[in-house]
Parts: C-alpha cells; sequence; structure tokens
C-alpha cells in the first residue's frame, strides 16, 4: 500500500515536472521570464498575470516572452513588444503620463489637504479657548450673582 | 466656514455615489487599441482552403473590408455568421482571419488542415458563408500582432491597409449601426 501511494507521488512529480521545463542560457534570463510573466497581465483575464492565466492569448504571450528573453532582449524591448500590441494594459505597472499622472498626485494631494486640515483645525481651536475662557470672565460673576440671588430666596421662603 | 465644512462629508458622499454609479454602466473590457490608426502588420499567411495561395498585407490593398477573427470552436463567432452573411449580401466586403486553438500534444492532438478545411466548409455551409476567403493563422502571429485577445474580434480596414476601427465581440445589427457602418461608409467613398 505505501509502495501504491509512493508511486503516486512519484507520478504527480514528473507530469508536473514536464509541463513547464523551459531552458534558458542562463539564470538572468530564467529570473527575467519569471519577472515578465508576473508583471504582464492577461488582455482576456483581468486580474490575472501570464503566468497564472492558462487563456490562449496568455499561453502565446508566454511563448513570446520566452522567444523574446531567450533572444537577449531586456526588459523594457519586451515590454515595449507587449505594450505595441495590446497597450499600457498588458503591464501592471502603469506609466506616468496625462492620464495616470492624478494617481501619482492624488496621495501628495491627499496628505496636503489632511495637513492643511489639522493645522486650521488647531488655529480654530486655539482661538476658541480664549474667546470661551473671555466670555467665561464676564459671564460667570453674573451667574453667580444670581445664584446667590435665588438661594437667599428659598432660604426666607421656608 | 464651519457651515462649509458640514457639506464635506455630504459632498463627497454625491461624488462616490456617482462615481460608482457611473461604473455600473461602464465596459470593463473596454479600452483603446493600439493598433489602431496604423497599418496592418507585415505577413505571410495561407488561405485556409487553398493554402497554396499566400496572402499578404500588401495583397489586401485596394478596397475597404472587414477583418473578422473567428473559429468553428468559437459559440459567438458561429452567432454571428448570420448576420454578417447579411452584411456580405449588401455588399461588405467580409475576409476572415482563422483563429486556430493551439492543438495539445499532451491529448496526442495534431494539427490536421483536412480535417479543418471540412469542418470551416461544413460550418459556414449551416450558418451562412459571409466570407470573400478565409486567412488561416495557424500559430496566431498575425493575430498576436493585432492585439487579439480572443474570438470574435473584427477590424475595419481602409483601401490603404490602415486599421481603421477594432471591435471586440460579436457584430449585431445594434453594434452595425451604432459604430461600424457610418465608418465602413466614409471608408467606401
Amino acid at each position: 500500500m505505501k509502495a501504491f501511494f509512493l508511486s503516486l507521488l512519484l507520478f504527480t512529480a514528473t507530469a508536473h515536472a514536464s509541463q513547464a521545463l523551459i531552458e534558458f542560457q542562463n539564470p538572468q534570463q530564467q529570473a527575467l521570464f519569471k519577472e515578465l510573466t508576473q508583471e504582464l497581465r492577461c488582455p482576456k483575464c483581468q486580474n490575472q498575470n501570464i503566468a497564472d492565466s492558462n487563456a490562449v492569448v496568455a499561453v502565446d504571450m508566454r511563448n513570446k516572452t520566452r522567444e523574446l528573453v531567450q533572444q537577449g532582449q531586456d526588459k523594457d524591448q519586451v515590454l515595449d513588444y507587449m505594450k505595441s500590441r495590446y497597450g499600457d494594459f498588458v503591464h501592471y505597472q502603469p506609466p506616468l503620463n496625462k492620464f495616470t499622472l492624478i494617481l501619482w498626485l492624488l496621495p501628495a494631494l491627499m496628505a496636503f489637504g489632511l495637513v492643511l486640515v489639522l493645522l486650521l483645525r488647531r488655529r480654530a481651536e486655539r482661538s476658541g479657548v480664549v474667546t470661551e475662557s473671555a466670555e467665561q470672565a464676564t459671564v460667570q460673576p453674573q451667574l453667580e450673582q444670581q445664584l446667590d440671588q435665588l438661594i437667599e430666596q428659598y432660604r426666607r421662603k421656608s | 466656514m464651519r457651515k462649509l465644512a458640514f457639506f464635506i462629508p455630504f459632498v463627497l458622499f454625491i461624488g462616490l455615489s456617482v462615481f460608482l454609479f457611473s461604473g455600473l454602466f461602464s465596459d470593463p473590457m473596454e479600452r483603446e487599441s493600439s493598433v489602431l490608426n496604423k497599418p496592418l502588420p507585415a505577413f505571410t499567411l495561407p488561405d485556409l482552403q487553398q493554402p497554396d495561395n499566400l496572402w499578404t498585407a500588401e495583397k489586401l490593398k485596394g478596397k475597404p473590408y472587414l477583418l473578422n477573427v473567428w473559429g468553428t470552436w468559437c459559440v459567438t463567432c458561429n452567432a454571428e455568421l448570420a448576420y454578417l452573411t447579411e452584411l456580405r449580401e449588401q455588399g461588405v466586403m467580409i475576409i476572415g482571419l482563422y483563429y486556430q486553438q493551439p492543438s495539445d500534444a499532451a491529448f496526442g492532438e495534431v494539427f490536421n488542415l483536412a480535417a479543418l478545411q471540412q469542418e470551416v466548409a461544413l460550418k459556414l455551409e449551416q450558418q451562412g458563408d459571409p466570407y470573400q476567403w478565409n486567412i488561416l493563422d495557424k500559430d496566431r502571429s498575425l493575430i498576436f500582432d493585432l492585439g487579439v485577445t480572443g474570438a470574435p474580434e473584427t477590424f475595419l480596414i481602409d483601401a490603404k491597409g490602415m486599421i481603421r476601427y477594432h471591435h471586440i465581440g460579436d457584430i449585431n445589427p445594434q453594434v452595425w449601426q451604432q459604430k461600424l457602418a457610418a465608418a465602413y461608409q466614409s471608408l467606401e467613398e
């Protein structure tokens, strides 16, 4: 029985190995291929990169990436090749241009706005405290006087 | 100032609502094609039914036409065949670019041209034949260069071989009227 399960294990191992056996001339190319297939996005099945997807177009893109990497093209060359066909959409890192500028500006603007709000609030609070205590200074004696009068009134009644 | 600040959450809420509401009606698959207003990429591919006849981008120049990417395996493509045939009868020139699925060698599949020719001929006989001819892109090379993500997709190409429109999805009367008819007619004149 044990031997049977072990042999099963062996079987799955070989089956898996035969699926993705790609040979590269050097480890750098292999690393580049891995990096590219993880950064390139499948145009058919959105939210999957081409390493994860098995859609026909993803398989074709993977093969093309391998081919270009094996030819010795660098990362930018492969990305340009893909983008000229499938658009900026296929790269998970959007380029900086007039349409995407807001992605970079928005966080900065939000941080700036937050600091502005905090500063304004602090200033408002400080000036608010001052006016309040000034108000108290004039109102308090009056109130105390009224209170004294009331206490006096009730004391007489009883 | 205080009163103004009171309205900030309200304004944010309205903004967010409008943004999310418009998202309900947007098509996530829609995006600008990168091959638009570029010439048809260079290629040399065989005719599906007469493989000795090789087509190139140069040979297709001279008349505006629709280049329809399709395959018999693709259900939506089969559904649009009837309407495309109607368009052909109205005088629209349509050339098929056959999208061959990769054959899975692990399952013993090999590419068989004769079987494919028969399958295509039968399909077109049953559903209608909108194509002047079909170009076979066995390795999906031209299909890749055109940025095709799947089938069906249709390109409108002018007489000089420039790509004028790239439509993803099927062509039905509504799509034709709203998107392609005017563009095609302007090219014909």
